[in-house]
Formats: C-alpha cells, sequence, structure tokens
C-alpha cells in the first residue's frame, strides 16, 4: 500500500523498507501509461526505498570508475575526512531521479529536466527515500507539463537533495510525444 | 555587499563566463557490457535496457540506455594517456584517489585564490536516451558564475559547469549543469 511520505517517516527504519515501490522488471514491461488528466496537484510519485551497503557504493564506484576513497576506504574517510563513514555518492543520487522520473512518466511520457542540490552526508545504514509531489501542472503544445518537488529524504526526515523537475505526459487523446523529445516553442 | 566585503567576481572571474572547451570524443562507444554494470549499479531493471524484442516494440524502438551514462563514459581514463591513479599515490601517499586524476576536455581554471570547493547542486535536461554503438561527444563550459556573500560577510563563487553530449549524428542526448561554491 503506497503511504504519503508524512506518514512513512513515522515508521520504524524496518518498517519504511516494507512500503517500498520501486518496480520490478516486469512492472516496468506491463507500465501503464499514466496520462495528464489523471494528475492532481499534490499527488505522490511511488517511493524508492533504498538502504545501501558499503558492496552498494563499491559496486557503483566500479561502474563509474570513481575513485574517491572516501566512498570506499572506511579508514581514509574516518581519519583523514573526518566523516561519520564511507559517502553515499552523489553521483548514484543524480543517477536515481532520471529513472524514477523515466518510471513514473513510462511507456510513452518524458523525464525532461530536474535540478537538484546535495545536502547531508549519507551513510551505509541509513534508509534512503526517493519521493517526488505534484505541485502544479499545464497544457502546451499538445502535450502535458507536470511539475513536482523531489527529494530524497533518510529515515529522520533530513532531506539530502531537495530539488525540482519536469515531466511531460501525453494528453488522454493527444498525440505520443515526439521523440527525440523536442519541447514545444515559447 | 558590504564595503568592507572584497569581490570575488573580479573582471579575470567575470571573464571565464561563456569560456568553452574542446569538442572532445568520449572513448569507446555505448555498449551493452557498460550498460549492464551500470544499470546493475544504479538499480534499474528495466527490460528497455537489455531485452531487446521488448525494447524494439516499445516508443523507442530499441535497446535504450540511462541518459546520464554517458557522462561517465565521457570521463573515463583514456588507455592511451598515462596511469594517474597510479601517479597520483606515487607523488602522494595520502592521495584521495581523485584530486590528480586528469579528465579529458577540462576547461581552464577559473582564476580565484578561492580554493575550497562544495558541490552546489545539478541540472539535467533530457532530450535522447543514447543508442547502442554510438560514439559519445561532449564539450564543457562555463555557464554562470555568480557572486554570494556568506553569514560571515565573506563573498564566495557559485561557478556553474554546463557539459552538453552529442551523438555522431549531432543529435542532442543531454545537458548538464554542475554548480560548485568556492569559498
Amino acid at each position: 500500500m503506497s503511504l504519503p511520505l508524512e506518514e512513512l517517516l513515522r515508521l520504524e527504519p524496518e518498517d519504511i523498507l516494507a512500503h517500498n515501490e520501486r518496480p520490478k522488471a516486469d512492472d516496468l514491461r506491463d507500465k501503464q501509461q499514466i496520462f495528464y488528466e489523471d494528475v492532481e496537484e499534490g499527488m505522490e510519485l511511488p517511493k524508492y526505498i533504498y538502504s545501501p551497503t558499503p558492496t552498494h557504493l563499491f559496486r557503483w564506484s566500479a561502474a563509474i570508475e570513481n575513485f574517491h576513497r572516501i566512498h570506499y576506504d572506511l579508514d581514509f574517510g574516518l581519519n583523514h575526512d573526518k566523516n561519520p563513514s564511507i559517502l553515499v555518492h552523489g553521483s548514484w543520487k543524480q543517477s536515481v531521479v532520471p529513472q524514477f522520473l523515466k518510471d513514473w512518466t513510462l511507456p510513452k511520457g518524458w523525464p525532461w529536466k530536474a535540478q537538484f542540490e546535495h545536502r547531508a552526508m549519507l551513510v551505509p545504514g541509513d534508509i534512503l527515500i526517493m519521493w517526488g509531489k505534484v505541485t502544479s501542472k499545464y497544457e502546451k503544445g499538445q502535450m502535458g507539463f507536470i511539475e513536482l518537488e523531489i527529494g530524497m529524504m533518510t529515515q529522520d526526515g533530513i532531506e539530502s537533495m531537495p530539488g525540482t523537475a519536469t515531466v511531460v505526459l501525453p494528453l488522454r487523446d493527444g498525440p505520443d510525444i515526439p521523440y527525440p523529445f523536442v519541447p514545444p516553442a515559447d | 555587499m558590504t564595503q568592507e566585503t572584497q569581490s570575488a567576481l573580479t573582471p579575470e572571474v567575470r571573464a571565464m563566463i561563456g569560456v568553452s572547451g574542446d569538442v572532445v570524443e568520449a572513448w569507446g562507444v555505448v555498449d551493452a557490457e557498460y550498460l549492464r554494470r551500470f544499470t546493475q549499479a544504479v538499480m534499474d531493471p528495466d527490460p528497455r535496457y537489455w531485452d531487446q524484442d521488448f525494447a524494439e516494440s516499445t516508443h523507442y524502438g530499441e535497446i535504450i540506455t540511462p541518459p546520464i551514462m554517458v557522462s561517465y563514459l565521457a570521463s573515463r581514463i583514456r588507455p592511451d594517456q598515462d596511469d594517474p591513479v597510479t601517479r597520483a599515490f606515487e607523488e602522494n601517499p595520502e592521495s584521495d584517489g581523485i584530486g590528480s586524476v586528469e579528465r579529458p576536455g577540462e576547461l581552464p581554471p577559473v582564476p580565484t585564490n578561492l580554493m575550497r570547493v562544495l558541490n552546489a547542486g545539478n541540472e539535467l535536461e533530457i532530450y535522447k536516451y543514447p543508442s547502442i554503438g554510438d560514439t559519445v561527444f561532449f564539450q564543457n563550459r562555463y555557464s554562470d558564475i555568480r557572486e554570494r556573500v556568506g553569514r560571515d560577510g565573506r563573498a564566495f563563487l557559485i561557478i556553474t559547469r554546463e557539459t552538453t553530449y552529442r551523438n555522431q549524428n549531432d543529435d542532442l542526448l543531454c545537458i548538464t549543469r554542475a554548480s560548485t561554491i568556492r569559498r
């Protein structure tokens, strides 16, 4: 059951994990289109919940060839940079954002734009909640534009990545969103 | 800004706004194995990344790749350059592992004596998913440099570096902007 973010944060960390709405491969294969008309201000997107371990961090460092020791060398992180542990990568959080927006707009919408800041040091053991909430919507060029507030919050309610995003959804009786995406002229 | 505050946005710093680097061809091409490693690391199981038949039936008509993956492809250390990781630790056994690693296409440094660097935020604009086999070309540019004054009364800079990614057909793939605070 999808819980509002506010209610989710009242749960114990292990109970928060039970509300993970990250889709599996078959969910993405069978994803039904959300149309512009289906969206209302205040609507929350499915929340993606992560519990990163040192192994997840190491796998990300290796995948993107990021050699910064603060992400995998605990001794260096504690004693050289005086961090509380090894740190979750900002680049990983940044890569979750387009995935999160893509999944919500599939199969024919478009995750156009996002902007966000990096705050707070995230460490293994944190529960991380990728969330999004509709703030407004408008039609333009036979496309539906949805403005979102987004973020990645810890189990303690600390917002580590406050931001906004703009995604594009098809109108129920409208044409497909062009691919490659071409925004309408101002 | 108070009279006591010395401006960090000097004419030399301001002159860096709009400065672009060379258009650089990233090493290698977008390939299925890198796609597998990347999507597993970001934990995105979307079959559009690996199921050829299904991908061909979708809106995109082919296997797609995450838009931001090209930014890491672009920052790969080229095999025809000296190994910067080994060199970094030869020069400084306490190296943080990243400070001395040269990446292709870097911009000239902003001439400021503000040395402390903090991440201020990121922007993404996405236009097309890279295709398997794409060659990626990228170009960096200082798109904005602004001055702010901190609570301590000292001026600091917010420097935004924009990177544009295109493929071999000159299709625009995505634009990223990374802002850093220099204190």
